[in-house]
C-alpha cells in the first residue's frame, strides 16, 4: 500500500514547489512585461508562452539537451559537482517551465487590467514601486492573479511529458503521480493506478472548489449604499443653507 | 512657488509652456487635447518632459540640463485624478491614510479624523469607494491628496463627472479648502466659469501653448488673441481699421459692415492709425435701442434662443459684399424688447464694453 502512495508524496513535494516557484517568477515576469514597451516585447512575450504551444516532450527534450553534460546548464551546475537530470529536482524544472506561461499570462491579463491612474496615485503618494505592487497592483488583480496559480498549479500536477524527458521514471525519486499511472497500466497494474486516479481527480476538485471560495464576492462589491448616513444629509444641509 | 518650463513631443503632439505659481489658485484653461493634463503628469513626475526645469519651493524636481528628475514618490505633490482614482479595495479612511508615512498610529488615525471633518465625510470612513456616491469619491480623492501635506495640489478635471448641484457643493469645498491647505493649487478644467469661479490667474491653453496667462479678471477683459477671445466667451468680432485716437476713445472703421465704432481704449497701448486690428463684444453687452446713432447696427431677428436667465438673440446685419454677418445678444430676461422674427432692430454697442485685439 505504502507503494502505491510514494508518486502522492513525490507529486505533492513537486507541485508545491513549483507552484511556489511559478507564483513568484510569473508575477514578476507580468509586472516587468505589462509595464515594458520596448522594441522586443512580441519577442520576449513568444519565448515565455513558448512552453505552451509546444508539445511536452519538445520541451522536455530541450531542457536535456540545456541541462545534460554538454548543455549550458549542465556545465554550470557541473561546476558545483552537481547534476539534476534524472533526479527529483528535474521533476520541479519540468513543472515549472510547463507551467510558468499559464501562470505569466493570467497575471499579466490581470495586471494590464488595473487602472494606471489608481497605481500612479499611489506613487504621488509616496509609495516605493514595492509598495505599489503589493498594496495596490496585487490586491487589484487578485482573482486573476489567484486564477493564474491554480491553472499553473493544475498544470503542474498533470505534467507527464517533459517530465518523463528530463526526470525518468525512478521510482520513489521521479516517479510522479502521472508518470506513475502510465507505467501502471503498461504492466498492467490497475489497482494503483485506479488508486491514484481518484486522488488526482479528490486534488482537482479540491483546488477548484477553493478557487470558487477564494474569488467569493466581498463586502466591498456591494455597490452603492442608497440610504444615506447623518452625515450626508447634515452635510448637504450645511452647504446650501449657510453661505461659504 | 512653483516653476515650470517644460517642452515635451508626443505623437506630433508638442507641449511647449512656462508658468509659475505662487501660494494661489491657477487655473488651467483649454479644450482636450491642448495638453493641460499633461503638464500636471509632468509636474508629478508621472510622465517625463524631453526638457525643461521644474521647481517647487526650493526643490528642484527636474532639470533636463543636470539629468536631474524626482521620482514621484519623492516629489510631495497631491494629485486629484479625474476619475479620482481611489483604491477600490481600500475603505475610504484607508484611502486618505495610504499617503501618511512615518507616523504613530495615534497620529495617522487623528489627522484622518481632520481631514474626513474638513471634508465632510464623517460616518463614511469605513465605506468602500464603490459605496460612495462621486461626490462622496471625490471629497476622499482631495482628502486623500492633501493627507500627505503636499506641496501644491493638482486637480485635473475635478468637477466634469458631477452634476451641476453637486458641483456647485463641491465647488464651494474647494474655496473652503483654502482656510487649512495653504500650499498651490493648480486646476485644470475647459469650464471657463468654473475656472473663473475658483482660481485667481488664469493660464489659456493652445494646442500646447499658453496663449496667455493674467489675473482672471484681465483675461475676460482684455483677451491678447481671438482664440483666447473665443475661449473666453466673446461672441462678436469684427474686423477693422483704426482710423483716429483721441482721448482714449479710439474710432475703428469696419469696411464690411460700413460704418465706423467708438471703442474705449482702456489703456490700451501701441495703437497706430490705419493699423487693421479686429474688435470683439460680448452677446450679453449688446442693448436694443430705438433709434439709429453712433455705434448703433442695424439687424433683422433671425432666430431666438430662450435660456434660463436670458433670452440669445441671432441678428443677420447687411454687409456690402454678398454675405451676411451675424450677431449674437443675451438680452436680459425683462429687459427684451418685443421680439419679431424678421423685424429691424436697432443694437447698440457700449464703447466700453468693445475690446480691441491685436491681429
Amino acid at each position: 500500500m505504502n507503494d502505491y502512495l510514494t508518486p502522492l508524496w513525490i507529486s505533492l513535494k513537486t507541485v508545491l514547489v513549483t507552484t511556489a516557484i511559478t507564483f513568484i517568477l510569473g508575477i514578476a515576469a507580468a509586472r516587468w512585461m505589462s509595464r515594458y514597451t520596448g522594441k522586443i516585447k512580441p519577442i520576449i512575450d513568444g519565448i515565455f508562452i513558448l512552453p505552451l504551444v509546444l508539445p511536452p516532450t519538445v520541451v522536455g527534450f530541450g531542457l536535456l539537451l540545456f541541462m545534460g553534460k554538454h548543455g549550458w546548464g549542465g556545465k554550470f551546475l557541473a561546476l558545483f559537482n552537481t547534476s539534476v537530470v534524472f533526479s527529483w529536482p528535474a521533476t520541479v524544472i519540468a513543472a515549472a517551465v510547463m507551467s510558468f506561461p499559464l501562470m505569466y499570462m493570467t497575471t499579466k491579463g490581470a495586471f494590464e487590467q488595473v487602472d494606471t491612474n489608481i497605481e500612479n496615485a499611489a506613487r504621488t503618494l509616496g509609495a516605493s514601486e514595492w509598495r505599489v505592487l503589493y498594496s495596490v497592483t496585487l490586491p487589484m488583480a487578485w482573482p486573476g492573479v489567484l486564477a493564474g496559480t491554480i491553472l499553473s498549479f493544475a498544470r503542474a500536477l498533470g505534467e507527464f511529458g517533459a517530465t518523463l524527458m528530463i526526470a525518468g521514471n525512478i521510482p520513489g525519486r521521479t516517479t510522479t503521480i502521472p508518470v506513475a499511472i502510465y507505467f501502471a497500466i503498461v504492466d498492467g497494474n490497475m489497482k494503483q493506478a485506479d488508486t491514484l486516479m481518484i486522488i488526482v481527480l479528490c486534488i482537482a476538485l479540491a483546488s477548484l472548489a477553493l478557487l470558487a471560495y477564494l474569488k467569493k464576492p466581498k463586502p466591498r462589491d456591494r455597490g452603492l449604499i442608497v440610504n444615506p448616513v447623518a452625515s450626508d444629509i447634515i452635510h448637504a444641509g450645511r452647504k446650501i443653507d449657510s453661505p461659504p | 512657488m512653483l516653476k515650470v518650463e517644460i517642452n515635451r513631443t508626443l505623437q506630433g503632439f508638442n507641449l511647449d509652456i512656462a508658468f509659475s505659481v505662487n501660494g494661489e489658485v491657477l487655473g488651467i484653461l483649454g479644450p482636450s487635447g491642448s495638453g493641460k493634463t499633461m503638464t500636471l503628469l509632468c509636474i508629478a513626475g508621472l510622465l517625463d518632459p524631453d526638457s525643461g526645469f521644474i521647481q517647487l519651493n526650493d526643490r528642484v524636481l527636474f532639470d533636463s540640463t543636470k539629468k536631474l528628475n524626482l521620482p514621484p514618490k519623492d516629489r510631495n505633490v497631491g494629485f486629484v485624478f479625474q476619475n479620482y482614482a481611489l483604491f477600490p479595495h481600500l475603505s475610504a479612511g484607508k484611502n486618505i491614510a495610504y499617503g501618511i508615512r512615518n507616523r504613530s498610529r495615534e497620529e495617522v488615525n487623528h489627522r484622518v479624523k481632520v481631514l474626513i471633518e474638513n471634508m465632510g465625510l464623517e460616518g463614511l470612513q469605513n465605506r468602500y469607494p464603490q459605496q460612495l456616491s462621486a461626490g462622496q469619491q471625490q471629497r476622499v480623492a482631495v482628502a486623500r491628496a492633501l493627507a500627505p501635506e503636499p506641496d501644491i495640489l493638482l486637480l485635473d478635471e475635478p468637477f466634469s463627472a458631477l452634476d451641476s448641484l453637486t458641483k456647485e457643493q463641491l465647488e464651494r469645498q474647494i474655496l473652503d479648502l483654502r482656510q487649512f491647505y495653504k500650499g498651490h493649487i493648480i486646476l485644470v478644467t475647459h469650464d471657463l466659469a468654473e475656472a473663473y469661479r475658483l482660481s485667481s490667474r488664469i493660464a489659456v491653453y493652445d494646442a500646447g501653448k499658453i496663449a496667455q496667462c493674467d489675473l482672471k479678471q484681465k483675461l475676460i477683459s482684455s483677451p491678447v488673441n481671438q482664440k483666447v477671445a473665443r475661449i473666453t466667451r466673446f461672441r462678436n468680432f469684427m474686423d477693422g481699421v483704426i482710423t483716429d485716437i483721441k482721448d482714449q476713445q479710439v474710432w475703428v472703421t469696419v469696411p464690411e459692415l460700413g460704418t465706423n465704432v467708438k471703442v474705449a481704449a482702456n489703456g490700451h497701448k501701441n495703437l497706430a492709425i490705419n493699423q487693421s486690428i479686429t474688435i470683439g463684444v460680448r452677446s450679453e453687452h449688446i442693448q436694443a435701442v430705438t433709434a439709429p446713432g453712433q455705434n448703433i447696427l442695424q439687424g433683422t431677428l433671425s432666430s431666438v434662443v430662450e435660456n434660463l436667465a436670458s433670452i440669445n438673440c441671432y441678428f443677420d446685419l447687411k454687409t456690402n459684399k454678398d454675405t451676411c454677418y451675424c450677431i449674437e445678444t443675451a438680452f436680459p430676461k425683462g429687459a427684451a424688447p418685443t421680439l419679431i422674427d424678421g423685424l429691424n432692430y436697432y443694437l447698440y454697442l457700449p464703447p466700453e464694453q468693445i475690446v480691441i485685439i491685436a491681429n
